[in-house]
């Protein structure tokens, strides 16, 4: 297929446009709130990692091995069509009603992405001199307290090359999204391409997309970075 | 994909030109000479044209057609599996005398091929919980699932413009969905959606008699190959007449068929 005649025009204008821009913003509404609830949960996890209470450090250890070992398309599944099996009638109703294929694609990528970030904020806290716990509790600053006053403010600035990672690795996950039926930015150029039948400039436009937006997220978290986490550094 | 068709069509066209030289076969004087009637038939799509496990020779609806054909011009039969690609240029470079394949009549392909009445029809139904789908505006502002890349995903988003649109990788996943209640109905080819239907708790569920598309099945012959075509037209309506088109349909349709089926036409010289 050398001869092959290229349409850039078929994914630079009118309604398959239209389909790529509105998948972007699926992409990026599924991606935004799972960044923030996963880092929220991943942080929480980690601290209970490190816990001096046993049961809980042997919790959370379960649920990050359990969450990052298994495959995340399962996970997607398990939430949206396991889950029913679990819950009440009324509250699988309502779940049916409300968009629940964009609820059950920002539970599993929270869930599966929190694993493998409270790993990386949990070594970001053992990098911390533990002198400085030591010495904050002896100030009389509870466990809670230190670690949210003292050590964790270092732990993330710490955290921050890994967490873009785990951002960037979510944005591209939430393509799984698909599999259920959420219109996101892959689902919308598979869509072009099944109408259209000019996959290589779809596929091309969703890859441009996802390269520019993945460079949006390691430019913005550069930027924070730099200007606020770690000035001094100059990193 | 535009490109293959084009040289398809292009292939097409050189092989119905080269016949074209060869003076218009006449597939009637020809098959009673050679005593033999080809047909090009499907192998592996039930209940249509599929290999019979235990004799090993293609069966089906579409063959039963075929079989009929051939009794009545007092010839034997040979049955060359064919795909929904080969079929058309198979025919005019004159492998098979004719198409028994799951085809359906369309006006693209009407300028290449010609085509009997209708002998089947089929479309693009749903799949509902019982009682739930009665007209498409039960469908209106609801979700309604398919396969991805599928033309079904196109007429449902066409007959009802309201409806949301879910596409899973599969069929299976399409039907846990409607089942748990994320969608209200499953639509594709009613063939499809029989084949799932089978799988379900009876009684639960059920295609109502909605169609969106419909998909009229020829039998294709030979551009110009009027003697022949007027004597499958004219079988045809026999057939129907005599009940026995009826008695093909009902052998492969019944309840116990695992592709129950109402008759929803008659042949008629309308098509």
């Amino acid at each position: 297929m050398l001869n092959y005649k290229f349409d850039w025009a078929v994914v630079t204008s009118g309604k398959y446009l239209d389909w790529l821009l509105s998948g972007l913003k699926v992409t990026v509404q599924l991606s935004a709130v799972a960044m923030v609830a996963s880092f929220v949960l991943g942080l929480a996890i980690a601290v209970l990692r490190l816990s001096p209470l046993r049961p809980l450090r042997a919790v959370a250890a379960a649920y990050v091995e359990f969450f990052r070992n298994t495959p995340l398309v399962v996970q997607i599944f398990f939430w949206y069509f396991g889950s029913y099996q679990l819950l009440p009638a009324a509250l699988n109703d309502w779940l049916n009603n409300h968009n629940f294929e964009f609820g059950a694609a920002v539970i599993a990528l929270t869930i599966y992405t929190s694993a493998f970030i409270a790993e990386d904020i949990r070594s970001g806290i053992l990098a911390v001199p533990k002198e400085q716990m030591e010495a904050a509790r002896s100030a009389g600053f509870s466990y809670l307290t230190a670690m949210r006053r003292v050590i964790l403010p270092q732990a993330v600035r710490i955290t921050v090359p890994p967490l873009v990672n785990q951002f960037l690795n979510l944005t591209k996950n939430s393509s799984l999204a698909m599999t259920i039926g959420v219109a996101e930015l892959t689902y919308q150029a598979r869509q072009v391409e099944s109408y259209s039948f000019k996959g290589f400039e779809a596929f091309t436009a969703a890859t441009v997309v996802y390269l520019a937006l993945s460079l949006v997220i390691t430019g913005t978290v550069a930027v924070y970075d730099r200007k606020v986490l770690n000035p001094a550094l100059g990193r | 994909m535009k490109k293959l068709t084009l040289m398809l069509l292009a292939t097409a066209a050189i092989f119905s030109l080269r016949t074209g030289q060869a003076a218009a076969k006449d597939t009637l004087v020809d098959a009673k000479k050679k005593g033999v009637l080809v047909c090009g038939v499907k192998d592996s799509l039930p209940p249509f044209g599929y290999v019979d496990a235990g004799t090993r020779e293609i069966v089906g609806y579409d063959i039963d057609f075929c079989r009929a054909l051939a009794d009545k011009l007092k010839v034997k039969v040979e049955m060359k599996p064919v795909t929904s690609a080969s079929r058309i240029p198979q025919l005019q470079e004159g492998n098979i005398d004719l198409i028994a394949a799951t085809m359906t009549h369309t006006a693209e392909r009407e300028k290449q091929i010609d085509f009997s009445h209708t002998y089947f029809v089929t479309g693009q139904k749903f799949l509902a919980k019982a009682g739930t789908v009665k007209t498409l505006k039960d469908l209106e502002g609801k979700k309604v699932a398919t396969a991805k890349g599928s033309t079904s995903e196109q007429n449902v988003s066409k007959a009802v413009p309201t409806a949301t649109v879910l596409s899973f990788d599969d069929y299976p996943q399409a039907v846990l969905a409607m089942q748990q209640g994320k969608v209200v109905a499953v639509t594709t080819d009613e063939s499809i959606l029989m084949g799932q239907l089978n799988k379900l708790p009876s009684g639960q569920y059920e295609i109502p008699s909605l169609q969106i598309s419909e998909e009229p099945y020829g039998l294709g012959m030979r551009k110009g190959d009027t003697a022949f075509v007027a004597f499958v037209n004219k079988t045809l309506l026999e057939m129907e007449k005599n009940g026995e088109a009826r008695r093909i349909y009902d052998k492969w349709f019944t309840a116990t068929s695992g592709t129950p089926r109402a008759r929803n036409f008659t042949i008629t010289a309308g098509k």
